[in-house]
């Protein structure tokens, strides 16, 4: 079959990634035509109506993070208060896109070279999954990928220098999505919805 | 008058494209897209026309013919150039003028005209080669356009040409300007000798000028008061401006002790208010804060109101295009591909149409379409 275009908007560059191997999981039926990416969920939220609205031209995907909403449902309710188009598919991370990193556990621990047994199992109810993959990263025996994922001592940013270099490379190198579905529900509800999303064309 | 539509055959990055603008055109695309290369047309054309100028000239400044045509290529090797000319975007055109070039198989390889031509309201009143040249083929050697004497039913478009004005001003060519010395760059497009070019213009406008500058200056820049021009004791022209600090005396600066962005800044307004010609701009955001370079926008629009001059703009600037009075007709955006780069009115884009209509602003709808596809790649830069 011949891969069809779609359009993805998504909050920072790891989703972005996370989103883009998710779509190459998905027996590659997609070919990513632009991906609106200007940072925050702020931004997606702006937008959506845009978004709903080009989606009656190009098939688009949204992913954002649940964060402090209560549940996903809410969320879209509050996002889209008129009817989606049914050539938008809007996903959510339950809570952070990094949930869905951890979620892969073994291949985690192993590319941040840390003891397995730290496992947090039930990778949904992580409050902050940003917060604890940062707390993980300290305690990694490998010294670059610690310093670019874990701010520096002096530091006030929430985040290392390479924080999205280094997980991306992990996303697109090590990332086994399969093993992460069996821990993350939002993370296989997604990647079903994507194989099994058939848009409708009208020219 | 504007330069309402532009079709390009083989130039630079553009193998087949056909564009129409409005007064204010901006110009977005990824790097290396042509942003840059398509502005150049409108200079070539001024090149062409102005006084110590001519078709020769204008090649031979761009490295010959083999350096402006298409690397997409294959199998048209002329280059071909037509625009139409308006009152203004609302009327019809009232000129047309077209030229093909080719370089000579042999000989001194010169670059010959395959046609020029040229028509006034629909009726055609040049129309190359003709008799005279096909029994003197060094005739095609030299466009019309370039001649007084051959030029005289279509001056407007020579005129027109000729006042075409381009600006990339480079902070450091004008602080110090003895450290770039050699032969000056047709037209100065980097503003090695913009002082000269401010010191130049008459005394009661010049003055006016740099009132109103000083006067946008302040919001930018609170710390500079009295803009003026002034020159040393060897004659050589220079901006001075009273820079306040906590000594009651506030020192004199002048433009090698500006920052960058006060110069940029300075140079761009200039440019704004000098003339009735065509600009072209070339990302005006350098060095600016992005609170100021949202506001260019609007700047742009209250001098075509004062003046009816079309504005080009090239700009990666997000800050920029956020205006919610940019419209997508006035964006074009350049699409690299194999077969060279293609250009789109954006509004023509029909993803881009419906966010628009959806309330996403052109910044948000446009912007991430330039974004090079494999970008998330320079993470495997290590």
């Amino acid at each position: 079959m011949e891969p069809f275009p779609v359009s993805l908007a998504v909050e920072d560059q790891l989703s972005e990634a996370v989103l883009k191997k998710i779509l190459r999981f998905a027996k590659d039926r997609y070919l990513v035509s632009t991906c609106y990416n200007r940072g925050g969920f702020g931004y997606l939220k702006k937008n959506i109506a845009g978004f709903n609205n080009a989606a009656k031209g190009i098939p688009f995907i949204i992913l954002t993070d649940l964060d402090n909403s209560e549940c996903p449902p809410v969320l879209i309710r509050e996002w889209l208060p008129y009817p989606k188009h049914c050539n938008l598919l809007f996903r959510i991370a339950v809570r952070e896109v990094e949930a869905w990193l951890l979620a892969d556990w073994n291949g985690f621990a192993r590319y941040l070279g840390i003891v397995k047994k730290d496992v947090h199992l039930d990778v949904e109810s992580i409050k902050n999954p940003k917060h604890l993959l940062i707390e993980l990263a300290q305690k990694s025996r490998k010294r670059r990928l610690r310093e670019a994922i874990v701010p520096g001592p002096k530091s006030d940013a929430k985040q290392g220098p390479d924080y999205n270099g280094a997980l991306i490379t992990f996303v697109n190198e090590f990332w086994d999505i399969k093993a992460a579905m069996g821990k993350s529900l939002s993370l296989k509800k997604t990647v079903k919805a994507v194989t099994d999303f058939k848009p409708v064309y009208r020219n | 008058m504007i330069i309402s539509s532009l079709i390009l055959k083989n130039w630079r990055n553009f193998a087949d494209i056909s564009v129409e603008f409005g007064e204010r055109v901006f110009f977005v695309g990824p790097n290396a897209s042509g942003k840059s290369n398509l502005l150049d047309v409108f200079r070539f054309l001024r090149d062409i026309a102005k006084p110590g100028g001519g078709l020769q000239k204008a090649v031979e400044d761009r490295g010959g013919i083999s350096k402006i045509r298409c690397l997409a290529a294959r199998r048209y090797p002329d280059v071909e150039i037509e625009v139409q000319l308006a009152e203004s975007s609302e009327e019809k055109p009232t000129w047309r003028y077209s030229i093909g070039i080719k370089q000579e198989a042999r000989g001194h390889r010169r670059s010959i005209l395959t046609y020029e031509k040229v028509w006034q309201n629909g009726n055609q009143i040049l129309n190359r080669p003709d008799r005279d040249d096909n029994n003197d083929s060094a005739r095609l050697t030299q466009t019309h356009l370039e001649q007084i004497n051959a030029n005289v039913n279509f001056r407007d478009i020579s005129r027109f040409f000729e006042s075409i004005l381009y600006l990339h001003l480079v902070p450091q060519l004008l602080r110090y300007p003895e450290a770039f010395s050699g032969s000056a760059i047709p037209g100065d497009p980097f503003g090695r000798s913009f002082l000269e070019r401010v010191a130049r213009t008459p005394e009661l406008t010049r003055k006016s000028r740099l009132k109103k500058i000083e006067a946008a200056l302040r919001i930018a820049v609170p710390q500079l008061k009295q803009l003026t021009d002034v020159k040393d004791e060897r004659g050589v022209p220079h901006l001075e401006a009273v820079y306040e600090h906590w000594r009651p005396r506030a020192g004199k600066q002048r433009e090698d002790q500006f920052s960058d962005g006060t110069i940029r800044l300075i140079g761009l307004l200039w440019s704004l208010l000098e003339g009735e010609s065509p600009l072209l701009l070339e990302e005006p955001e350098l060095s600016l804060n992005a609170g100021i370079v949202s506001k260019i926008p609007a700047l742009i629009y209250r001098i075509q109101r004062q003046k009816k001059r079309q504005i080009f703009i090239s700009t990666h600037s997000y800050d920029l295009l956020s205006d919610k009075g940019v419209g997508g007709k006035e964006v074009v955006t350049l699409t690299p591909g194999v077969e060279g780069t293609s250009v789109m009115v954006a509004s023509s884009i029909r993803e881009v149409q419906d966010l628009l209509q959806g309330g996403v602003s052109v910044a948000d709808a446009v912007l991430p379409r330039t974004t090079p596809p494999k970008v998330s790649q320079i993470e495997l830069f290590k």
